[in-house]
């Protein structure tokens, strides 16, 4: 009798078990994405049916006229490139200090962990008390220290900055764990052969070890400008994008439009517009890293 | 003695022959009731609201008696507020059949009856014995459930904003005399926005309850992305609502041109802003949970909400103000835009337009359901006079007073915790049976004329734009709109919102 399982290998085996995976990620991942796409195109209507009647270039036309799509992209940029830039100085410079073994530095590596374990929407209901202006901690303890109580939550121009602060608070976490695991992968011998040869403890750092971490910062500094460029949870939650829309990221812009007036092209074509967003910066941030790279390890 | 003895035995066979009969026609009786009361053995029905508490806890609360009386079963479905409309809406137009009921906020039936996803419900109604129809509000029962001319739900929830104000502030002699030699009239709840203004301002920024911590004017729900547009409407209703005119709210009903950026409208915005200077710090961050929160600790002299400030400063362990509270319909003007002449009318008494914000919650049932019958019945059961008043006087069902039986027994309400139940009620009858009362935008798209302007207004709010250029802003966006969705069907429901004939 023929074995039937025979002629089933190499190749064709692969491919066949490979399908249902790709069946998945078709149908939860890449139609959505083109059905997203699609819709940037059109107007949707459900009645009668999913209708969706094609309009051209409409919602983009729209979306280059409209003054607050301007102001979210403003917005989420600022917030991403102060908020990310922050989180690594300080990510970097707590793993160092835990990189040298400093007393209870286990108990400091899980406590510092600790805000990176909570979800967005609870970091901005903890930021929303903090903050609030009478009776919120913050303005408590400032004029204790001879400093005026500030409108964290309701001044236009200081509200970005109370995000990205609760922002840096969360995430500069993930910064110290990923540059902690690249400090402890540095070998000990490329140090102890540079301190031989007599370089200095800045010389150490900036020719050796931030050279050497490079890898891992890129990748810590590259996953966070993603993750930050799509914020929405923590601002929701702390000004609802207010005052005004001082503090309306893109995401939340798209969800406003999309999803509580119901315009689901607008939406959509705002969603587009974030990812196009993100793979631009992304790519540049790739292509200015790999030179610095190159030059580190030169 | 045979006559005596006849005649007992007669006596005997007449009761004998009564009580078989009795208890036949009893037994009879008993089975048939009870052969009704199973009428929907096997039947089950989905209702779709928003996540409990709020709203859903009535559901549950009546689940089990209808259950056991009729036999059917009633499965609840829950969802976040932002997840109601789209599910909804989307179960409707795909005639999906999710839902049998849903539960839902008034602004929507305009979006859901003139698309026929709902039943008509007026036979039922007619022929029920059980709802009590006329008890009903007039506002509710005529307005607010139908569209058109034909009732598609049945009013569950009667809301509407109300103005709250501290008694033992206003009515202090001493504040009364420093008042008045400040502003020269007397103190006094406040009657006008005007008067708003300078009592918010005289009360703001000191210590007035004597509790050792500073004290506010007002305190309102200003947040961008929430309640902030309901609150401005019921401060612009006054300036922009002449007494017999059918609308100078939202729209012109002749030619849908918005009317959002009328004088009246930039008058009542302008009010607005300036009362941010006399609020309670952060104001312009605030949503209605937080608002009830600040009001209930004593933190404000006054305050614009819906029902629940009242319930949540009487009737909560955390309030330092029970029984402190004073409430009335919203204040109104002396000045109001008129957009059909377009001039300022002057009144010599106050233009008062109290606002159904919002207009409470509905019951209406999928008009693709294959359970209408089962699904009117449970309708039916919770909204009756008896388990609507149980609701309205419960806490945590967000259920607010909507019918005259409601406000006429006062026992639930003691029982509730109200110390003046006849003053909060009386505030909320006088506004939804007042003459000039001015209900919600109730057309498609709803929302999206509201997301617009909620940006706008928290723009302006946050000093980014004057009163003036943001409603500008969002009247243009208005047409937009007006025209995306169809200038002609739009005009169409709006004219049916406002009962007025179809053109």
């Amino acid at each position: 009798m023929k074995n039937i399982w025979g002629s089933f290998t190499g190749k064709k085996a692969g491919r066949t078990f490979i399908l249902p995976a790709v069946i998945i990620l078709l149908a939860l991942t890449i139609f959505p994405f083109l059905f997203c796409i699609f819709l940037t195109f059109g107007k949707v209507s459900f009645l009668g049916g999913l209708q969706i009647h094609f309009t051209g270039l409409k919602n983009w036309m729209r979306l280059f006229g409209d003054e607050r799509f301007y102001n979210a992209l403003r917005i989420t940029i600022l917030i991403t490139v102060i908020a990310v830039a922050i989180e690594y100085v300080l990510g970097l410079g707590l793993a160092l200090l835990l990189n040298r073994g400093v007393k209870g530095s286990t108990f400091f590596r899980v406590l510092f962990l600790l805000p990176m374990m909570l979800t967005p929407i609870v970091v901005g209901y903890m930021g929303r008390m903090m903050f609030n202006p009478t009776r919120g901690p913050v303005n408590h303890v400032l004029p204790l220290l001879g400093l005026p109580a500030v409108a964290w939550l309701t001044e236009p121009k200081i509200v970005l900055y109370s995000v990205i602060l609760t922002d840096i608070w969360q995430w500069t976490p993930f910064m110290i764990l990923i540059l902690f695991a690249g400090l402890q992968s540095i070998p000990p011998a490329l140090l102890e052969a540079a301190r031989v040869d007599g370089a200095s403890r800045w010389e150490l750092f900036r020719e050796v070890v931030f050279p050497l971490l490079a890898p891992a910062s890129i990748a810590a500094i590259l996953l966070r400008i993603v993750e930050v460029l799509k914020i929405m949870d923590k601002i929701y939650i702390l000004t609802g994008g207010g005052p005004g829309i001082s503090s309306e990221s893109m995401t939340l812009f798209g969800y406003s439009l999309g999803l509580r007036a119901f315009d689901l092209a607008y939406g959509a074509t705002i969603a587009f517009s974030l990812f196009i967003t993100v793979l631009v910066i992304s790519i540049i941030f790739i292509l200015m890293t790999r030179r610095f790279q190159e030059i580190g390890l030169e | 003695m045979f006559k005596k003895v006849k005649k007992g035995r007669l006596i005997k066979e007449v009761v004998i022959v009564v009580l078989c009969a009795a208890v036949i026609v009893l037994g009879s009786l008993g089975s048939s009731q009870a052969l009704a009361q199973k009428r929907f053995e096997g039947v089950e029905i989905t209702v779709f609201t928003q996540s409990p508490p709020f709203i859903a806890k009535p559901v549950q609360m009546f689940r089990p008696d209808w259950e056991k009386k009729t036999g059917g079963k009633v499965r609840l479905i829950t969802g976040p507020w932002a997840e109601l409309y789209p599910k909804m809406f989307t179960s409707f137009a795909m005639g999906a059949k999710k839902y049998d009921i849903i539960l839902f906020p008034a602004a929507w039936l305009a979006d859901f009856a003139s698309n026929g996803f709902l039943a008509p419900l007026d036979t039922f109604i007619a022929a029920d014995t059980r709802i009590d129809w006329l008890d009903i509000l007039p506002v509710y029962r005529e307005r607010i459930s139908t569209y058109a001319g034909t009732i598609y739900a049945i009013t569950m929830d009667g809301d509407n904003h109300i103005f709250y104000y501290r008694r033992d502030a206003i009515e202090n002699p001493e504040y009364q005399a420093k008042f008045k030699a400040k502003y020269g009239y007397d103190l006094a709840p406040p009657k006008t926005w005007a008067q708003v203004r300078d009592v918010a301002e005289f009360f703001n920024g000191w210590d007035w309850d004597g509790d050792g911590r500073k004290e506010y004017g007002v305190v309102e729900a200003m947040r961008k992305g929430d309640q902030a547009y309901w609150t401005f409407f019921s401060r612009s209703a006054a300036f922009t609502s002449i007494p017999g005119q059918p609308q100078g709210l939202f729209f012109d009903p002749e030619t849908m041109k918005p009317l959002i950026n009328d004088p009246g409208h930039v008058k009542a915005l302008e009010n607005w802003i300036e009362i941010i200077e006399f609020g309670v710090p952060g104001v312009i961050n605030m949503d209605s949970g937080e608002i009830r929160t600040v009001y209930a600790v004593g933190e404000a002299a006054m305050a614009v909400d819906w029902g629940d400030i009242g319930q949540m400063a009487d009737t909560s362990p955390e309030s330092t103000v029970k029984g402190k509270v004073g409430y009335s319909i919203l204040p109104g003007t002396t000045k109001t835009w008129d957009y059909v002449k377009k001039s300022w009318v002057d009144f010599p008494e106050v233009n008062s337009a109290p606002y159904l914000a919002f207009g409470g919650w509905l019951g209406a049932i999928d008009a693709k359901s294959d359970h209408v019958e089962a699904a009117y019945d449970f309708l039916s059961y919770l909204g009756s006079p008896e388990n609507s008043y149980i609701c309205v006087t419960t806490p945590e069902t967000g259920f607010n007073p909507y019918r005259k039986s409601h406000f006429e027994k006062l026992a639930g309400w003691y029982g509730f915790g109200f110390v003046h139940p006849e003053d909060y009620l009386g505030a909320i009858k006088a506004t939804i049976a007042h003459p000039n009362v001015q209900a919600d935008l109730r057309i498609p798209g709803a929302a999206r004329y509201f997301e617009a302007l909620d940006a706008q207004l928290s723009i302006a709010l946050a000093g980014e734009k004057t009163a003036k250029e943001a409603l500008d802003d969002a009247a243009k966006e208005w047409e937009v709109i007006t025209e995306d969705l169809g200038r002609e069907s739009q005009l169409k429901n709006y004219r049916a919102s406002l009962g007025l004939p179809i053109k």
